[in-house]
């Protein structure tokens, strides 16, 4: 067989059983992140590593939901936090030394709930965060490849889960790889899974708005003519919260 | 018009099986001009404006990922001091619209004559994907373009040539998403639940299987990440400074 097409089966295979063993914590999630923004808060999404593909599809996306804003470390490079190398090197993640000085350059609010992404679930800034997070009273929901935090974090007393309420598994392998030839391994299928699944949890946050009566906040394609002024009006009100 | 997370798995299910039959030779096509690039040390640089970066993020960096691969992100400028990160962000002039930084972009970069160029864009009608595919090509460098037909078919281009992205590709792959990137009629106005970034990602990961396969049957030796730290390290430094 082609080995695109083993790639695409593949893919569904996986995004079917994401969608049987996830649509609870999907439509979970999908009221929560209504329920905040219908309350005036903001939806923070962090990701580490390829988690941030999780965040990008949820944040200002043509045909999303708003309010949801992305913390992300490259923000501390952009500011002048510091250098490029201490993310690509893996160095910020390994202690909380950066987590003030990152959630000091947005405007959070005690109404916004918040979003972690890691795969591994077990980094010391992530659990550090999350710790913050459960700390101020937020909401918050742990996404993670379930087989490898099961792996990784059996033995340990700080993990992610300790602290969310909600968690969403990214239904990949342990370790995420997609197909082999031979002993090569090739692809994989996590973070497109989690493209299916953030835009699902869009998809049940409309029908929510929608049962309680309300007009949902759908953003659309910034190329499209007239985009901008409607965009606009859906995120200047939080007022440099959100962009 | 029913909008749930099971009205959307089929959809996306649709959508990628429509994606499978049409674009399966201008993968094949992409994948071939890649890993002929690769057997003469060519690296892949892939640049996508917004969201669209994705494509290069999820083919890189982990466990089956191929090493010949540059993500050139606009980030860059700021990293690298040449724009400001107030500039960058500048609401009133959209960076990703402005059509005179392409040039700029392009030098921060070791590009070789045998590199091949992916650029991605949703739209295919802004500034700097146009002049960075424009510059690939004056320069001699094989250009495949990753676009949405239905969108670019459907809106002006913002380029001073008047022309579009996918005038500039030696291929050209079509993610078949609908105009706006927004999948799923309401009963509104606005579409909800976007699918460029999973079409882009099943675009970019069967190609990458495509091309592995095709340096298998060349002999050649494979530049995949396996896990095994010795490998992994000899072959990132093989391509430091270029990917």
């Amino acid at each position: 067989m082609d080995i695109k097409k083993q790639y695409f089966d593949g893919l569904k295979s996986h995004i079917e059983h994401a969608y049987d063993t996830q649509l609870e914590t999907i439509k979970a999630m999908a009221k929560l992140f209504a329920d905040t923004a219908i309350n005036g808060g903001v939806v923070q999404l962090f990701g580490i590593n390829h988690g941030e593909e999780f965040v990008n599809e949820l944040n200002f996306r043509a045909g999303g939901l708003a309010p949801f804003h992305g913390i992300k470390l490259v923000d501390l490079v952009l500011n002048g936090v510091c250098g490029g190398t201490v993310i690509d090197n893996g160095e910020v993640l390994q202690s909380d030394a950066y987590l003030d000085k990152l959630l000091d350059l947005y405007k959070l609010d005690p109404r916004d709930c918040y979003v972690i992404v890691s795969e591994k679930g077990v980094e010391p800034l992530v659990t550090a965060f999350a710790k913050k997070v459960k700390a101020h009273g937020h909401k918050l929901v742990g996404v993670v490849n379930k087989k490898t935090y099961e792996r990784l974090s059996g033995c340990l007393d700080d993990k992610l889960g300790n602290y969310c309420d909600l968690m969403l598994d990214l239904c990949a392998e342990d370790p995420d790889v997609a197909l082999h030839l031979g002993d090569t391994p090739i692809g994989q299928y996590g973070s497109t899974i989690g493209n299916v699944m953030a835009q699902m949890i869009t998809a049940e946050g409309y029908a929510y708005y929608r049962s309680l009566g309300k007009e949902a906040p759908v953003l659309l394609s910034a190329n499209v003519k007239g985009a901008d002024k409607h965009n606009d009006s859906l995120t200047d009100p939080y007022e440099g919260r959100v962009r | 018009m029913e909008v749930n997370a099971g009205v959307f798995k089929q959809a996306i299910f649709d959508l990628l099986d429509t994606l499978y039959e049409k674009e399966s030779a201008n993968i094949d096509a992409a994948a071939q001009l890649i890993s002929d690039s690769i057997q003469q040390g060519g690296v892949v640089h892939v640049f996508g404006s917004g969201h669209s970066v994705g494509l290069g993020i999820d083919i890189k960096n982990r466990v089956g990922s191929l090493v010949p691969i540059h993500i050139m992100e606009t980030n860059d400028f700021v990293k690298s001091g040449a724009v400001t990160l107030a500039e960058f962000k500048d609401k009133t002039n959209v960076f990703e619209r402005r059509a005179d930084v392409a040039d700029r972009l392009y030098n921060l970069y070791d590009i070789k004559p045998q590199d091949v160029f992916i650029v991605i864009s949703n739209s295919g009608i802004n500034g700097v994907v146009i002049d960075i595919a424009n510059l690939a090509k004056t320069n001699g460098h094989k250009v495949i373009i990753c676009t949405c037909m239905n969108h670019t078919n459907a809106e002006s281009s913002r380029h001073p040539s008047g022309k579009k992205l996918y005038e500039f590709g030696d291929v050209v792959i079509d993610n078949c998403g609908p105009h706006g990137d927004a999948l799923l009629p309401t009963d509104g106005v606005a579409k909800v639940c976007s699918v460029s970034s999973i079409c882009n990602n099943a675009i970019a990961q069967s190609m990458a299987a495509k091309i592995i396969e095709n340096l298998q049957q060349a002999n050649y030796p494979l530049p995949v990440l396996t896990g095994e730290p010795d490998h992994d390290q000899a072959l990132i430094e093989s391509y430091k400074g270029r990917a």
